[in-house]
């Protein structure tokens, strides 16, 4: 019974020769499981890696963000997972490591060992393709064939990806010809005051709200999605923002590309994983930049339709692309909403906890299956502020937006 | 030294004989000579040339093939009524593998003028021979498949590679 539960471990006979003698000799049967507390782990040379760290302002637990240099991937160490790293160095065994590890927190759980080296062995922390519950649900419909076509759809546009991981040049002639400009304090008091003339056009439109998306005609669907298109060209430039930001740094951006992320969401998108190597400003500038980009051009289509004909075409055209181009900002800066955007980045890195959305919604998970602990910890009550909040956002945004337009209808 | 009506009884109890009639047995078995290895005695090493086969009569032995320096890996423990070395006997190569005494062992040897002289006289004794051989083989075949996995697990194990997630 218990053997078919819990697999025999391999076992290899060995034949060792005596020095001395010829003839003389001893076998000795090694379990995979003694070769493996045997072994000497060896992390890569120096040089080869770099290693950063990440304070938690919530606990006060330290986190590190640990770089191959050769492959430019990226792993998340805790604390304890830096020891053990540390250790790691050719000459010590898995058992003295174990061993050092207990001596070091008293601790005996030692599953810790095995996960960090399954964790260093992938080091593909970034580059994992993500797999949305939609594809999970409609492969497990696959036999129906809408189910099937629309999975094969996914899988096909999910495949399109223009790419190129030679950018680090055309990003430095492009920071060099004018890029480094949007990094100044006169950058930053343009931005500021641009949105201020935009917010206050915006308010001086709002109350002929009615007749500026009357200018949409009678098909406000069809405008609105083509207003969307516009936008999607914008993201490239947010992109663009975010990878300046990153040579404003001295950091290398690695890629810059086309895709459908999950299959069906047309996007930009840039590798900006280098900059967790830098200062915790680099993050939060490289982070904030890009979205200020969709702050600035809103700004821009509200003072522009302000001075359109009211109830023209192009001032609804104009409207709706600042309101879009401004909600893209919220969205991008605003960090509870469940998605990994530039607010959530800068959210954790604040906080220290660089897993928070995958952290909150587990133990989210666990208080729906009935594990409610008598007391929040700290990071606990964090986890249920993040989920409520992000909650009660989504659902405000899903109806502003049903509003917008039943009331543009 | 046992005697030949010895040697016959323990021929019938060896699988790879079993189905040889009494007198081509007889006939066999007077071709094998008997050769002794004390405890340790290293009977070939992998790499040697030779043209014997060997039937296990009493003892044990170990084969075994050098991975590296003084560390050899056991393919296989053999032991009374088992043989090996066959692989040389037909193809002449060098022998694959080492092969020691584990105990105070006593070997038959059959070699290639003898299987020859079985051939010519008994065609269908040694037809009955080479069935058996070749049932052996693929049996032994099917071992070796299983040791190759055995080590590529003990290997997947040994390093805690994750290779379902990678």
């Amino acid at each position: 019974m218990s053997d078919s539960a819990t697999p025999r471990r391999a076992r290899l006979e060995l034949l060792v020769r005596r020095d001395d003698d010829h003839e003389g000799f001893e076998l000795r049967q090694i379990g995979s499981g003694v070769a493996f507390i045997q072994s000497r782990p060896q992390r890569v040379s120096e040089g080869s890696f770099e290693l950063a760290e990440v304070a938690s302002r919530v606990d006060g637990q330290r986190s590190f963000i640990l770089k191959n240099t050769a492959t430019d991937r990226f792993l998340l160490l805790s604390a304890p997972e830096r020891f053990l790293w540390e250790q790691m160095d050719g000459r010590t065994s898995l058992q003295q490591i174990a061993t050092a590890y207990v001596l070091r927190y008293g601790e005996f759980d030692f599953d810790i060992i095995p996960h960090l080296i399954r964790k260093l062995q992938r080091a593909q922390l970034l580059t994992m393709t993500p797999t949305s519950r939609l594809r999970q649900a409609l492969a497990r419909h696959r036999r129906r064939p809408v189910a099937k076509m629309a999975e094969a759809a996914l899988f096909a546009l999910e495949r399109i990806n223009i790419s190129s991981r030679n950018v680090q040049g055309v990003f430095g002639t492009l920071y060099r010809w004018g890029g480094f400009l949007l990094f100044t304090r006169s950058a930053v008091i343009v931005c500021l005051l641009l949105a201020a003339l935009g917010f206050a056009a915006g308010v001086r439109l709002w109350p002929d709200a009615d007749r500026v998306v009357s200018g949409f005609g009678k098909s406000p669907l069809m405008a609105i999605l083509s207003v969307k298109v516009l936008f999607l060209l914008t993201v490239g430039a947010h992109q663009l923002v975010h990878g300046l930001a990153l040579v404003h740094y001295g950091r290398r951006v690695r890629e810059f590309g086309f895709t459908f992320l999950h299959g069906f969401v047309p996007t930009f998108y840039v590798d900006v994983t280098d900059i967790f190597m830098g200062s915790r400003k680099a993050r939060v500038v490289t982070a904030v930049s890009g979205a200020l980009v969709h702050l600035v051009l809103g700004s821009v289509w509200v003072l522009f339709a302000l001075y359109m004909p009211l109830g023209s075409f192009w001032q609804a055209f104009a409207a709706a692309s600042g309101m879009i181009q401004w909600q893209a900002f919220v969205v991008a800066l605003y960090p509870f909403c469940f998605i990994e955007m530039d607010g959530y980045h800068v959210l954790v890195d604040m906080l220290g906890i660089p897993t928070l959305k995958h952290d909150a919604i587990a133990w989210a998970g666990s208080l729906l299956r009935g594990r409610i602990p008598r007391r929040f910890t700290r990071q606990e009550a964090l986890f249920a502020s993040y989920v409520l909040v992000s909650t009660i956002s989504v659902a405000a945004f899903i109806a502003f937006n049903v509003w917008l337009i039943v009331h543009a209808s | 030294m046992g005697s030949s009506s010895d040697t016959l009884a323990f021929l019938r109890s060896v699988r790879l004989f079993r189905t040889i009639e009494g007198p081509e047995l007889g006939f066999l078995g007077d071709s094998l000579r008997e050769r002794p290895l004390r405890r340790g005695q290293v009977l070939l090493r992998e790499g040697d040339s030779g043209d014997e086969m060997f039937l296990v009569r009493s003892g044990s032995l170990v084969i075994s093939k050098g991975v590296t320096g003084r560390v050899e890996q056991v393919l296989a423990r053999v032991g009374p009524g088992d043989f090996f070395g066959e692989m040389a006997l037909f193809d002449r190569s060098p022998r694959s593998a080492t092969i020691q005494a584990d105990s105070d062992t006593m070997l038959l040897v059959l070699d290639r003028a003898a299987l020859d002289k079985l051939k010519d006289g008994s065609p269908r004794a040694a037809a009955a021979f080479f069935e058996s051989l070749v049932l052996i083989f693929i049996e032994r075949l099917r071992a070796s498949g299983d040791l190759v996995a055995e080590v590529t697990r003990w290997g997947l194990e040994a390093t805690g590679l994750d290779v379902e997630n990678r």
